[in-house]
């Protein structure tokens, strides 16, 4: 009961004064503050852009044109303020001249050369009109030589498809049932990326300010480990609501204005399978990062001494991405099965072929069992860390040493 | 609170702290070679020696901090963990806080982590700093105060679960003789309401206040163990101030610590017979001014026992 009541203060300690810190909301916030400005810049040049677009492809002028191809229909290029010319360099001389604003050689082969457009210059982002102009004429004529909108629009290649594939007589899951999935993968990155060095300084801290002495006699170091792996978990789901929220709102009420696919996510596909072992995987995985993370703190003097140790963790977060391709489409290759074996390149491998179908049921098990075990491992091994390195205050505990004073500690205690 | 009877053992005429045969070698070597002694129910016990004697080695096995490379070591009848550390304050040579929390929250974890409810830790914590003159301070971050503050709220963690069991690893270290004394007071009402104290200084005259028994430990191994009375039996003797005209003679029933002109220190056993060596002077011609036998101070029984590996030990 006291050990219970001892971690429930662990974890409220740790919990409230992390959300207690301006310098928490800071970093927190910063990430989807920044998505918010960018959204609100995206929103705004969005808008302003696509109304000069327009402004520019409607815009008329007085312009020369040459016709090699045949194809702009002289009724729209008069309608539009254009003079057809037989002479190239005419046209040329004019604009320079200031007879003319504009003037459009069309080529014999507008598919395979470009239309060379001459204009007197307005700055470069006013020059743009000139283009516009130029290419809506050559369309609009297009179009109505076709005589038919669906058809223009089909001859551009303005159609989807909607595939339906089977697997086992079933219909099986296409791109929407991979997204649901993929999300543990991107949830991942994020709490690790954010949260790192928050994970490697909890137990450094202890060792930093010479509190360990007083906790030690207080309560187990377990208890103290287990709690602040614990309010790492409920700081990390913290982090990822408030990551969240931003990117949520972003897609339910500015999807048009930021460019965002209109993604149907009704049609998204929550198989049970993928997603409870991209769960396992995820909380598994985070579990060990973290354990590693308290772990390397635990031998360390301090957060300084750790760092070099936590580039190499989050490094193998990141190695599986070279093989990405390989992970996705030859999962039977030796480097994928390498990947999805080795404790700290499995969580990223074995989450992207959970996401894409190619984990089979008997790795997830292994890979979500290893993780755990390894885990517990871990952090068993980072206790003893703490518990035998942490009034070594100014220099690195060897992992050698604080085994085998726990070695000699439980054979001690097996004599008496 | 835990209670005595549940938390540290029930036999009331068992001592406290009970330390057989302890050894601790590092890296093949002896630190601690073959240490006993106990710690009798609410006495105050001095834990004495020079720098690297060993007293912070044997203090950690003790709480189980280290592992003891061989002997036993039992608090209230059985190894120390954390699970009874109700009952125990600790305070540690290494001195620390949280530095980045204010320092009533830094109280009230700890008092929480000792069993305390929040209210109660909190409003023991205000009353504590009250009283040690940094009240004001206690929304104050850890890190804003200075050293002497710190040591305080250090001093009130450790006793504000009213442990039955305190011990201090150089208390005063750093304090001004004002701050001391206050910090004496503090302990020595832990003292009246029944804490047992294992208290580790260098300040002999705190000893002297305190102390009921006291160990020198030296090479690892305990050089004098004991009440302060028999320690100073023990080890000094008499020390008789003499004021004189005339020099002092040489004689087996006296050492001579110091001779200045008119002015010698004579060292005695404590069973010597001190008028006799008075009449001894007197008959050999030297004028007396002034004869004053006391007995050896802990001070002066500190560097005899020390020697020259006092270096540094004594503040």
């Amino acid at each position: 009961m006291r050990r219970r009541n001892a971690l429930a203060r662990v974890v409220e300690f740790e919990v409230r004064r992390t959300l207690s810190k301006p310098r928490f909301w800071l970093a927190t916030l910063l990430v989807p503050g920044l998505l918010i400005v960018i959204f609100a810049i995206s929103v705004a040049s969005g808008t302003s852009s696509q109304d000069a677009s327009d402004a520019q492809s409607s815009e008329r002028f007085s312009f020369e044109y040459i016709d090699s191809s045949g194809l702009v229909d002289p009724a729209l290029a008069a309608a539009a303020g254009g003079i057809v010319v037989t002479d190239p360099q005419h046209g040329i001389e004019d604009v320079k001249s200031g007879a003319v604003v504009a003037f459009f050689a069309y080529p014999a082969d507008p598919t395979a050369n470009p239309i060379e457009v001459y204009a007197a210059d307005e700055g470069i982002f006013a020059n743009g009109k000139y283009s516009s102009v130029a290419g809506s004429l050559l369309t609009s004529s297009a179009t109505a030589e076709i005589g038919s909108p669906e058809l223009s629009a089909i001859a551009r290649g303005a159609v989807t498809t909607h595939l339906t594939t089977y697997q086992d007589g079933r219909i099986a899951g296409g791109l929407e049932s991979v997204i649901p999935p993929m999300l543990y993968l991107v949830l991942l990155y994020i709490v690790i990326i954010l949260m790192g060095n928050q994970m490697l300084s909890a137990t450094v801290e202890e060792k930093e300010n010479r509190v360990t002495e007083m906790i030690l006699t207080t309560i187990r170091a377990t208890t103290l480990l287990v709690g602040k792996v614990i309010s790492l978990f409920v700081i990390g789901f913290v982090e990822m609501l408030v990551f969240a929220i931003p990117i949520a709102v972003g897609y339910a009420f500015f999807r048009d204005n930021l460019s965002v696919p209109d993604f149907d996510l009704s049609a998204l596909e929550f198989q049970a399978r993928p997603m409870i072992v991209g769960a396992l995987l995820l909380v598994g995985s985070f579990a060990l990062f973290t354990a590693t993370l308290v772990a390397i703190g635990a031998a360390m003097p301090t957060v300084k001494d750790a760092a070099p140790f936590f580039t190499g963790v989050i490094l193998t977060l990141f190695v599986p991405i070279y093989a990405v391709s390989l992970v996705v489409t030859s999962p039977d290759a030796p480097i994928v099965q390498a990947l999805t074996f080795f404790p700290y390149t499995a969580p990223v491998t074995a989450l992207l072929r959970n996401a894409f179908g190619s984990l089979p049921l008997s790795v997830a098990v292994i890979d979500i069992t290893m993780l755990f075990a390894l885990s517990a491992v871990v952090l068993r091994v980072g206790v003893q860390l703490f518990k035998y390195g942490s009034i070594e205050y100014s220099r690195k505990v060897s992992l050698k040493g604080a085994l085998t004073m726990w070695r000699e500690a439980k054979s001690q205690q097996n004599k008496r | 609170m835990a209670t005595m009877s549940t938390t540290m053992g029930t036999q009331a005429e068992e001592p406290l702290v009970r330390i057989e045969h302890f050894g601790m070698s590092f890296g093949g070597i002896d630190v601690i070679r073959d240490l006993s002694f106990e710690i009798r129910r609410g006495e105050t016990f001095g834990f004495l020696g020079s720098n690297g004697s060993g007293k912070t080695t044997t203090i950690r096995a003790l709480l189980g901090i280290y592992q003891p490379t061989r002997g036993l070591l039992h608090i209230g009848g059985r190894e120390f963990s954390p699970d009874h550390g109700d009952s125990l304050g600790y305070l540690p040579e290494e001195r620390g806080l949280y530095q980045k929390e204010s320092v009533i929250d830094v109280m009230t974890y700890f008092g929480r982590l000792k069993g305390l409810g929040r209210a109660t830790a909190t409003h023991w914590s205000q009353n504590y700093l009250e009283r040690v003159g940094i009240g004001d301070k206690a929304k104050v971050r850890v890190d804003k105060l200075s050293q002497g503050q710190q040591q305080k709220v250090q001093l009130g963690v450790t006793i504000m679960n009213s442990p039955e069991f305190l011990i201090l690893d150089e208390p005063t270290k750093g304090f001004d003789p004002i701050n001391r004394r206050l910090l004496m007071d503090i302990i020595e009402d832990q003292k009246r309401h029944g804490a047992t104290v294992m208290m580790v200084t260098h300040q002999m005259e705190e000893v002297e206040r305190l102390c009921d028994r006291i160990l020198l430990l030296k090479d690892g191994t305990a050089r004098a163990y004991g009440s302060v009375s028999q320690v100073r039996s023990e080890f000094g003797g008499t020390r008789i101030d003499v004021a004189h005209d005339g020099p002092v003679p040489p004689d087996d029933a006296y050492r001579i610590v110091s001779a200045e002109p008119g002015h010698t220190v004579l060292e005695v056993a404590n069973d010597a017979d001190t008028a006799a060596i008075l009449r001894f002077l007197m008959d050999a011609g030297v004028a007396v001014r002034r004869f004053a036998p006391t007995l050896m101070s802990l001070d002066d029984i500190f560097v005899e026992v020390y020697g020259t590996d006092t270096a540094g030990a004594k503040q």
